[in-house]
């Protein structure tokens, strides 16, 4: 099959060219959500020709998608949406690669796949992933297409397109509670219709050509086909770092407990208390299974400790043994708590019951 | 008179997708949203302002002009 004839009447356009199909076969694009809009979006970015494509989604296909999600026949109930997505454009179009991811998007993968990708597309159905994919594409500087339905209206955006404004810049209030599909209903037509506007933003970055709807947001109603336009601006106190995205999304939850929850531990062999504080704080506690290691020390002397022991760490209040938690956790240790109200309240309790 | 305009959510609280409404005296735009919160109980949900086809910040102080047309536009969560 040559190429060429497979392109040949897009390829006669002026705005494209060879030139412009070029640009198409090394475009990769990354599509979150192998959904209703991802349905509308995926078919046609293969059979334009983008070179590799990303599909995002672990659910499986349901009965109650097919009405929208034309991609998947009957017969594909009950399997994964991004294999099954893959398989159909592949026989769509060979000549590109397509890779299945069938995950959940999170603040753990986000970033090492849009890192594969040029352009991200957002075709998921909920608003806290959104914020997701909006912070993914800062940390990554990807552009982040946009593209969500509520009943017989959609709306349609370029994020962060060339530094310009963001999802947060039009929405900052991340406490959103607004209704998806299976909540509020919707036919397939209308996430057709915003998949195949977002599919064409896709399309117009590649190539060079047009107006990209950065700084702007489109809303359709297929109802009454009115269609809007609303200029936004960019906030700058929106802006979203690497080491911002690992803070918000990938902080290590530090465990905390009361030492009357593990009085009955004390005497386990297998159960090590760490003390954090320096040598000189007062009072001293001498439990069986104790180590002392000042908080300032804790990172160099990390070896004299068990990654695989449980490990229950105090210090006077119970601040800097959070600390050391937090510090412990980033080295892989399994199971490490922090002894609320440090060694004050130790001691209380052990006077308490006279150990 | 000026024209407020309903999106999705929006739109199924206040029952319209549009409606015209005149004021006599100075309004400003912090009083339209106000009295509308009053009139329909927007409660909680999130919106975005529009003034003339142009995200403002809903705090901003601005004396509504006759023939303004507002829009509430909330975010849509379906794909």
């Amino acid at each position: 099959m040559n190429s060429d004839n497979r392109y040949n009447r897009q390829i006669i356009l002026p705005e494209i060219g060879v030139e412009g199909q070029q640009k198409l076969s090394k475009a990769k694009v990354l599509v979150i959500g192998a959904g209703g809009l991802g349905a509308a979006i995926l078919p046609y970015l293969a059979s334009a020709g983008i070179g590799k494509i990303g599909i995002v989604d672990d659910d499986d296909v349901e009965v109650s998608n097919l009405h929208r999600q034309v991609i998947y026949k009957t017969s594909a109930v009950g399997k994964l949406k991004a294999e099954e997505a893959k398989l159909m454009i592949s026989e769509l179009n060979p000549e590109i690669e397509v890779d299945a991811f069938s995950e959940k998007l999170s603040g753990k993968n986000a970033l090492s796949l849009f890192e594969k990708y040029d352009s991200i597309v957002d075709a998921t159905d909920n608003i806290s992933i959104k914020y997701l994919i909006n912070d993914a594409c800062l940390a990554t500087n990807k552009p982040m297409v946009y593209g969500s339905i509520f009943r017989f209206q959609g709306q349609v955006s370029v994020f962060n397109y060339q530094n310009g404004p963001t999802y947060r810049c039009l929405y900052p209030d991340e406490n959103s509670n607004a209704l998806n599909c299976e909540d509020a209903g919707v036919i397939g037509i209308s996430v057709g219709i915003i998949g195949m506007l977002q599919a064409n933003e896709v399309l117009k970055m590649i190539l060079g050509i047009g107006e990209v709807l950065s700084g702007k947001i489109l809303v359709y109603n297929i109802l009454n086909n009115e269609q809007q336009k609303y200029d936004f601006e960019k906030s700058d106190f929106q802006l979203i770092s690497r080491e911002l995205f690992e803070e918000k999304y990938n902080k290590t939850e530090v465990e905390e407990i009361s030492f009357e929850s593990v009085l009955d531990e004390i005497n386990k062999d297998e159960v090590l208390f760490l003390d954090v504080r320096n040598e000189d704080e007062t009072p001293k506690i001498s439990l069986k299974n104790q180590i002392q290691i000042p908080l300032m020390q804790l990172e160099n002397e990390i070896e004299k400790l068990d990654k695989n022991q449980t490990i229950y760490v105090f210090c006077q209040s119970g601040i800097r043994s959070k600390i050391a938690v937090e510090l412990l956790l980033k080295h892989q240790f399994k199971n490490v708590k922090s002894i609320f109200g440090g060694v004050l309240a130790m001691k209380q309790l052990l006077e308490e019951i006279k150990i | 008179m000026i024209e407020v305009k309903y999106f999705g959510a929006v739109a199924e609280k206040t029952k319209c997708e549009f409606e015209k409404l005149s004021f006599s005296e100075e309004l400003s735009l912090q009083k339209l949203l106000q009295d509308l919160d009053e009139k329909y109980a927007f409660e909680s949900m999130i919106f975005s302002v529009a003034v003339n086809q142009k995200i403002v910040s809903k705090t901003k102080e601005y004396q509504l002009q006759t023939s303004d047309i507002v829009a509430l536009l909330p975010p849509f969560a379906g794909g």
